[in-house]
């Protein structure tokens, strides 16, 4: 006899279909967080799921000094000391590539 | 004893299946017209045959230099995942200044530097695209700042309110309610 419906068929049809023009777009992202009173820790990524391990985050002043020069470890993180001045965190993947989180932004545990 | 099962007749459905299947599915064929006047406007939209975007915001004067600025799509911003909301606008760089700029960024509040100048604008001078990224708490009367830096090191900037710049998104960061 035929079979009229081949669910499985059906399935892989409908899911071809609706995510064959999802956007391939990879914006960068930064999250930090005060891991405690001293420590602030950020990790860095692309809004396409993937780290960002080497990529610069620099902690820099509000009168532009760059007060942590740093760069992202193996798990796309880096944890720094709070400055003592005003500052916001620069996660730098190159030129208009940049995610900027300032002080106030920062949550606290 | 009749070994011969007597063959059940089918059902209404089957036989309604067997007589149209082929007519029903030269109809599938039809459906994709219905979606034929999105696919051709979308086609001459990222072609630039309607021109540089959805809603032209018009010329804007950044120092020496001047670029047109238009939004890709008159609507609300649009969610890219963990990134947050995206606005996409596109730009096309003044005849004269094609050879001279060598970046045009674009940002929401002055930047603080020319390495935080927001994001940049890729693709060919006559039609640049960026896609910026827009924070929900970002305030109604908030100003678009475009920066442009020239092979000669120059920095110019510009600035015009976000809701000449897009209406669209103020409309939709009113929705929001204005986070803090």
């Amino acid at each position: 006899m035929i079979r009229v419906f081949r669910p499985l068929q059906t399935v892989l049809l409908v899911l071809c279909t609706g995510f064959s023009a999802s956007a391939l777009a990879h914006n960068p992202m930064c999250e930090c967080k005060a891991v405690d009173a001293e420590q602030i820790k950020c990790t860095g990524g692309f809004s396409d799921g993937s780290g960002a391990p080497g990529v610069t985050l620099d902690v820099i002043g509000y009168d532009e000094t760059i007060l942590v020069p740093g760069k992202l470890g193996a798990d796309s993180t880096l944890t720094f000391k709070k400055p003592g001045a005003e500052f916001y965190v620069l996660f730098d993947a190159g030129p208009g590539h940049v995610v900027e989180i300032d002080q106030a932004d920062i949550e606290t545990p | 004893m009749n070994t011969h099962a007597k063959p059940t007749p089918d059902s209404t459905l089957r036989r309604f299946w067997l007589k149209w299947r082929f007519h029903i599915n030269v109809l599938l064929l039809l459906v994709p017209l219905g979606f034929m006047p999105k696919y051709f406007a979308d086609a001459a939209l990222f072609r630039g045959d309607t021109g540089l975007g959805e809603r032209e915001i018009g010329d804007v004067q950044v120092g020496p230099w001047s670029l047109r600025l238009a939004e890709l799509r008159n609507e609300a911003p649009t969610l890219d995942g963990p990134a947050g909301h995206m606005k996409n606008f596109t730009a096309a760089l003044c005849d004269r200044c094609r050879d001279q700029v060598k970046a045009t960024y674009l940002r929401i509040g002055k930047p603080r530097s020319l390495r935080a100048a927001g994001v940049i604008f890729f693709g060919t001078p006559h039609r640049m695209g960026a896609m910026l990224p827009i924070p929900e708490k970002t305030k109604a009367d908030a100003e678009l700042w475009i920066t442009m830096e020239g092979w000669d090191g120059a920095m110019h900037q510009a600035a015009l309110p976000l809701n000449q710049a897009s209406p669209a998104t103020v409309a939709w960061l009113n929705q929001q309610g204005g986070k803090p």
